[in-house]
């Protein structure tokens, strides 16, 4: 599909994707700025800046976002991952200058009431407890901060409560003025417009804005882990969990495409967006097989955590009662040791291709899903990493997933959590 | 927009699609009445049978079928519902024809291996103790046994309880496919990359190879009225507590149905959760989620509100809850309101269907609720059509309190209020 990029004088980066059957339009904003941004002490600051952008300031009076696209039959929403923070509104058509309109205030004019500020206090941490009602939140928060002691890798980006109870609201506001600027984003259209209109309109929006000194470089780099961590977590529960994440390099190094089909043939390929799969469970990868299959879990997970800074390769498994954790951590190790030993057959590596390609094309479902997949390829590099990341994959060859698997599946670079679950009283 | 594709096969299942070029690829949805309410009195054997349904077939076993099916790059999944056992798809132009031989083999040939039988009994056991562990799902499932009758589809778990699950063999599963697995009442809804003779080769033929002596659809009773009642579930160990208030609602054909679905919108959906977000979330901060839903099936249904709040917030939220719906008398929904809620749906025509997914979810409920395939263009002046009136008073009629139930799950510790 056509896609023009161009830069404005302010260093606003735009990416548009017109498809001129299409009645519906999808409008994205990418930040570069998430929780990798953020310092101890205000974890969490990216992901309540981004629910303050909700609330009005400059032409939009509090609500008017909601009442606007409420009117279209329009959908919105925004997210804060470790690498970015992205809003977006769908609409129909005709309504490119109302979403213009939107995403130009919300970039520079959020009004940050104080009043405001503290009534979204609860509901971030509201959004915390909810997830803390899940083992898997917290398995997933005590892995992360297993893995890395110094990179802010180290915290999801919801945060810590602690730091969401104390947090006031001018910290929070310099956050955003330091980094919601045009040269800190990428405007993003896809569906049903004339380019040149676009372009022209997106100038009379976004052109007077003022551009912000470019953010700091990343200096904090992860050193090289020295030895298994481990952490042994027993609360109430239903199940245990196991959770194992290795260090893999960046999204874009050169390794990134063998570790996607490693991945893949380990645990099988959901497409990239985290969102678009439901409850789709492949079969017929590794870790079902020898984990599923034979009864030892009831769910298995492996996850490419695809970041701008050195990440982790995760693999989940949700026990079936009565299977011990020592067991399907003993499978599991099988599972890696016979990826490193031999390469995978033609027909198995054709099978994880097969599906990384498919893929491609189920996550062009709509103008939502094609915005979305553009605003994180931005988000981690450019807007077209991920269909040059998968075009890489699908050359991939038998013997570079045994040296990915040899190079980064290695005990000294793990972290692993087992989640023993305590019987509640019924 | 041109009206959907509609075709009755020899073997009475219906097929209906719609092109949508720009999607490069097909997803489709489908359904064969053999859910919940086929099941009479052995609860669970449709949640069972669902689940084994990509477990092998006489053709092959369940690792050969997997391979197949995600070596084409396809996706298949089965689900069971209250009326239907429900089964969706993606796959490609290319990868359809033998896409849809996969599915009709599935539905046609299981096998029902005795290991994998008893692989899915220990999933079903581990699925009903996570979400007996899970503060919504709790919530949830308490409030629909709460608004239904003892054991009626619509409120019961439908994987059946531990015992139940334990007493189900395998013969039980043979036959209840026997009995309702067949195209007698299927229907498959396409969406995407197609064209005339795409869907006759690719999907029709394959499709009519569908073979099965099922009988149809089972009839759901309509639930009765139902007495107001309120749970607390106390669950220590956790940090937030959910809340679910609700009541008996209307059937998809209901005459109030078009009026509730309008008044539930702007009560607890549109924007940030309508009004009962903009009070509870906005206004006061005391939930990252409150929002209302209506389900309405063929015969009745339930509208619901969800919301999870900090235990030190469950009796403000309540209070907050009763008080919007109060508001709903006192202070009815404005003429604004009913205009924006009116532009909200007619422009989410456009909105909701740009996916292939939504679309052919879209055209499955058209022919299973038999709204005519005219239905999306009939859609704008159904809602213009609703007077403000009606939408006032089916608001005031449905969201009652007095009528309510309502559970709330989590640490509740000592607190305990009424609606």
């Amino acid at each position: 599909m056509a896609t023009h990029v161009e830069s404005l004088d302010n260093g606003l980066k735009v990416i548009l994707r017109p498809i001129p059957e299409a009645r519906a339009l999808s409008t994205w904003v990418t930040y570069r700025i998430g929780s990798r941004n953020e310092r101890p002490g205000m974890t969490g600051s990216t992901h309540w800046v981004e629910h303050m952008l909700f609330k009005g300031g400059g032409k939009l009076a509090k609500g008017e976002i909601d009442r606007l696209i409420s009117r279209l039959g329009g959908k919105f929403n925004a997210f804060t991952d470790t690498d970015y923070t992205i809003y977006f509104e769908t609409t129909p058509a005709s309504a490119l200058d109302t979403a213009l309109m939107i995403e130009a205030e919300r970039m520079r004019n959020a009004a940050f009431d104080p009043k405001e500020v503290e009534a979204e206090r609860t509901v971030v941490i509201s959004e915390r407890e909810g997830a803390e009602n899940q083992p898997e939140f917290l398995v997933e928060e005590e892995l992360w901060g297993l893995g890395f002691h110094v990179h802010p890798y180290h915290w999801t980006a919801i945060g810590y409560k602690q730091d969401l109870a104390k947090l006031s609201r001018d910290p929070l506001y310099a956050h955003y003025l330091r980094y919601y600027a045009p040269n800190n984003a990428a405007l993003i259209l896809v569906g049903g417009f004339d380019p040149a209109v676009a372009m022209q309109r997106i100038r009379e929006a976004f052109g007077p804005l003022k551009p912000e000194a470019p953010p700091d470089p990343m200096t904090l780099v992860e050193p090289e882990q020295r030895g298994e961590r481990r952490a042994e977590l027993s609360r109430p529960g239903a199940a245990d969990l196991l959770s194992m994440g290795w260090h893999i390099p960046p999204a874009t190094d050169g390794d990134a495409p063998a570790i996607l089909v490693l991945a893949t043939i380990l645990g099988g390929w959901r497409g990239f967006l985290p969102y678009l799969a439901g409850d789709w469970q492949p079969r017929s990868n590794r870790l079902y097989r020898a984990l599923v299959e034979t009864k030892l879990a009831t769910d298995v997970g492996v996850r490419h955590e695809t970041k701008i800074d050195p990440s982790l390769l995760i693999a989940n498994a949700t026990l079936a009662g009565g299977a011990s954790l020592d067991r399907v951590e003993a499978v599991l190790d099988r599972e890696v040791a016979a990826l490193k030993k031999t390469p995978p057959r033609k027909g198995e590596l054709d099978r994880a291709k097969q599906q990384v390609r498919s893929w491609s094309r189920y996550e062009q479902d709509g103008v939502t899903y094609q915005g979305m997949l553009l605003s994180v390829s931005e988000g981690l590099a450019s807007w077209d990493f991920t269909g040059g990341l998968f075009a890489k994959a699908l050359r991939i060859r038998p013997e570079q997933v045994r040296e990915a698997a040899r190079r980064y599946l290695v005990d000294e670079h793990r972290s692993v959590v087992r989640f023993h679950h305590e019987e509640v009283a019924a | 927009m041109t009206l959907p594709d509609r075709t009755v096969l020899d073997s009475g299942a219906v097929l209906v699609s719609q092109a949508f070029p720009s999607n490069p690829f097909v997803a489709f949805r489908g359904s064969v009445p053999a859910g919940m309410a086929a099941e009479g009195d052995a609860h669970g054997v449709a949640e069972f049978m669902t689940r084994l349904l990509l477990s092998g077939t006489r053709r092959r076993s369940a690792a050969k079928l997997s391979d197949r099916l995600e070596g084409i790059g396809s996706t298949l999944e089965f689900r069971n519902g209250e009326e239907i056992l429900g089964f969706q798809g993606r796959c490609t132009r290319e990868t359809a024809a033998e896409t849809i031989r996969l599915l009709v083999e599935c539905l046609s040939e299981p096998l029902f291996p005795a290991k994998e039988v008893e692989r899915v009994r220990g999933e079903i056991r581990n699925d009903l103790r996570i979400e007996s562990d899970d503060t919504r799902h709790r919530a949830s499932r308490e409030l629909g046994r709460l608004v239904f009758p003892r054991d009626h589809p619509y409120g019961r778990d439908p994987k059946g309880s531990e015992p139940q699950i334990t007493r189900i063999r395998r013969s039980d599963i043979v036959a209840f496919h026997e009995a309702n697995v067949a195209p007698e009442g299927l229907i498959l809804a396409l969406a995407g990359d197609m064209d005339r003779a795409f869907l006759d080769e690719a999907v029709a033929n394959p499709l009519s190879r569908l073979r099965g002596n099922g009988r149809g659809h089972a009839a759901v009773p309509e639930p009765p009225s139902h007495r107001p009642r309120a749970l607390w579930i106390p669950m220590p160990h956790k940090s937030q507590a959910d809340i679910a208030i609700g009541a008996l609602a209307v059937s998809r054909r209901h005459d109030d149905y078009y009026a509730l679905h309008l008044a539930n919108l702007l009560f607890g959906r549109i924007g940030l959760y309508g009004r009962l977000g903009k009070n509870l979330r906005d206004d006061q901060g005391l939930a990252y989620y409150v929002f209302s839903g209506l389900e309405a099936r063929t015969a009745g249904g339930m509208w619901t509100i969800a919301a999870g709040v900090n235990p030190s917030n469950i009796p403000q939220a309540i209070r907050s809850i009763r008080a919007e719906m109060d508001r709903l008398r006192r202070d009815p929904l404005t003429s604004a309101e009913i205009r924006d809620g009116k532009d909200n749906q007619m422009g989410s025509l456009v909105v909701s269907l740009e996916r292939n997914a939504e679309l052919a979810t879209e055209l499955h409920r058209m022919e299973y609720y038999g709204l005519g395939m005219d239905f999306l263009e009939r859609f704008p002046d159904i809602v213009e059509g609703l007077k403000e009136e009606r939408v006032r008073s089916v608001s005031q009629k449905y969201f009652d309190a007095g009528a309510s139930s309502m559970v709330v799950a989590g640490p509740v510790g000592r607190t305990r209020v009424a609606l």
